[in-house]
C-alpha cells in the first residue's frame, strides 16, 4: 500500500479519486489543486506515489512533473489525462512520467498502475 | 433511444400518460436482453471477458460489440446474430403498447407520422429510427452538413449514455450567434483546430449531470456542482481530441471555466443540441473555428 498525493484541479476528479484509492487500502497524504501546489505539497507530504493530471492551471501537470522529477528523481508520479494526445504522452514520458490512466477513472488501471510503478 | 424519443412524444401529445409510458418501460426492460448477458448465456464470451468490455465501455467512445470485436472476443458476424435474438427495441416497445392495451398499432402509426412531421424529418427517416442504431439516430438531428459539429455531438450524447443515464434522448439540433442561460460550464482546445464544448441549462438542470457523475447530491448549481459538469465535458473533449489525434490533428485541452450566473455566450456560429435527462432539458453548445465571447448578464 503506498502514500499517495492527488494532484487534480477538478474537486469532483480528487474526490472520485480517493475513493478508489482508500477503498484498495491506500492513503491519500494530500490533494492539490494545480502543479504549483502540487509541487509544494509533494515537498511537504513526500508522497511515495503523485497522480497528476496533464491539464491544470497556474502550472501545468507537465511542469509539475519535471519540478518534482528535479527534486526527486526516484519519485514515483502516475499523470492522468482525458486525452491521449501523442505529443503530449512524449512529453510527459521525456519529462520521467511513471505510468498513465485516462478519465474517467477505472478503478482497475488507477490500482495496477500503483502496483507495478512501487 | 427512439422507444424514449416517442414514448415522450406520446406523453407530450397526450395519447397516454406519464404512468403508462412508465409501467410500458418497466415492461420492456424485463424482455430487453443485455448483449453481453447473451454473449455469455451462448458461450461465445466468458463471463470476465464480458465484464472487461463493460468496463473498457465507461471509458471508450465505443459500443460494446465494437470492443469485442476489437478484443478478438467475437466476430462481426456473431455479433449480428446476437442483435438478432436481442430484438429491434422499437418493435419491442411498440409489441408491449400493444399487448398492455395502451395504444392499437394503427393508433401508434398514426403517431408516428404525427412525430416525424413535428420533427421536420422525412418519412424515410422512419426506418433509421427504427433501425435501433444510436449513431445514426442521432445524426438526424443534428446539424447537417458538417461533420466536426457532428461528430463531437456525437460523443457526447454516447459519453452520457454511458456515464450518466442510458434513457436520455436528444433534441433537434439548430444555430445561432447569440445564446443565453443561467449556468454553464465550458472548456475550449486550441491548437490545429480551436473549439469550445459547454453544458448550459436553467435553474437546477444541470444538476442532471453533475449529481450522478459526481454521485453527490448537490443542493444547487454552485461551482462544486459545475465543477462534475466540467470533468464531463473534459472526458467528451478527451474522447474528441484522442480521435482527432489520429487523424495528425493534434490539440491542447484548456482548463474548464464555469459560471455560476447568468450569461450570454455569442459567436460567429454556435450549434445548441438539446439533451433531456428524465424532465430536464440540458444544452450542449459546440462552437468550432471561432472565438467565444461570454459576458455576464
Amino acid at each position: 500500500m503506498a502514500n499517495v498525493l492527488i494532484v487534480d484541479d477538478s474537486r469532483t476528479s480528487r474526490k472520485i479519486l480517493r475513493t478508489i484509492l482508500e477503498r484498495a487500502g491506500h492513503t491519500v497524504v494530500g490533494e492539490a489543486s494545480n502543479g504549483e501546489e502540487g509541487v509544494r505539497a509533494f515537498q511537504e507530504h513526500k508522497p511515495e506515489v503523485v497522480t497528476m493530471d496533464v491539464t491544470m492551471p497556474v502550472i501545468d501537470g507537465v511542469e509539475a512533473l519535471k519540478m518534482i522529477k528535479a527534486l526527486r528523481p526516484e519519485s514515483k508520479v502516475i499523470m492522468v489525462t482525458a486525452a491521449g494526445k501523442d505529443s503530449k504522452v512524449t512529453e510527459c514520458i521525456k519529462a520521467g512520467a511513471d505510468e498513465f490512466v485516462t478519465k474517467p477513472y477505472e478503478d482497475e488501471a488507477i490500482i495496477n498502475a500503483i502496483a507495478k510503478i512501487i | 433511444m427512439f422507444d424514449q424519443l416517442f414514448g415522450n412524444y406520446l406523453v407530450d401529445t397526450k395519447r397516454i400518460t406519464a404512468e403508462q409510458f412508465a409501467e410500458v418501460l418497466a415492461v420492456q426492460s424485463t424482455v430487453r436482453v443485455k448483449l453481453g448477458l447473451i454473449a455469455v448465456a451462448e458461450k461465445l464470451m466468458t463471463m470476465e471477458q464480458a465484464d472487461e468490455v463493460n468496463r473498457l465501455q465507461a471509458v471508450m467512445d465505443k459500443r460494446f460489440g465494437d470492443i469485442a470485436v476489437g478484443k478478438g472476443y467475437l466476430t462481426e458476424e456473431q455479433i449480428s446474430a446476437m442483435l438478432k435474438k436481442q430484438g429491434n427495441i422499437y418493435m419491442v416497445f411498440v409489441q408491449t403498447l400493444v399487448d398492455n392495451n395502451v395504444l392499437t398499432l394503427e393508433e401508434i402509426e398514426g403517431a408516428l407520422v404525427d412525430y416525424l412531421q413535428d420533427m421536420e424529418l422525412a418519412s424515410a427517416d422512419k426506418a433509421v429510427l427504427m433501425s435501433g442504431n444510436i449513431d445514426d439516430i442521432i445524426n438526424l438531428f443534428l446539424p447537417k452538413a458538417d461533420e466536426v459539429y457532428a461528430r463531437v455531438c456525437g460523443v457526447a450524447i454516447r459519453t452520457i449514455f454511458r456515464l450518466i443515464d442510458s434513457t436520455a434522448r436528444v433534441g433537434k439540433a439548430f444555430w445561432c450567434g447569440e445564446y443565453s442561460t443561467d449556468r454553464l460550464a465550458m472548456q475550449e482546445m486550441d491548437g490545429d483546430m480551436q473549439s469550445a464544448i459547454g453544458f448550459a441549462g436553467q435553474g437546477s438542470c444541470l444538476l442532471a449531470i453533475a449529481n450522478p457523475y459526481a454521485m453527490e447530491e448537490f443542493a444547487e448549481v454552485d461551482l462544486d456542482a459545475l465543477d462534475a459538469v466540467g470533468e464531463l465535458i473534459n472526458n467528451i473533449n478527451g474522447m474528441f481530441s484522442s480521435s482527432l489525434a489520429k487523424e495528425g490533428v493534434e490539440t491542447d485541452m484548456i482548463p474548464p471555466a464555469f459560471y455560476d450566473h447568468p450569461v450570454k455566450i455569442s459567436g460567429k456560429r454556435l450549434c445548441v443540441f438539446p439533451i433531456f435527462i428524465k424532465n430536464d432539458r440540458l444544452d450542449f453548445i459546440v462552437s468550432i473555428d471561432d472565438k467565444l465571447n461570454v459576458d455576464k448578464v
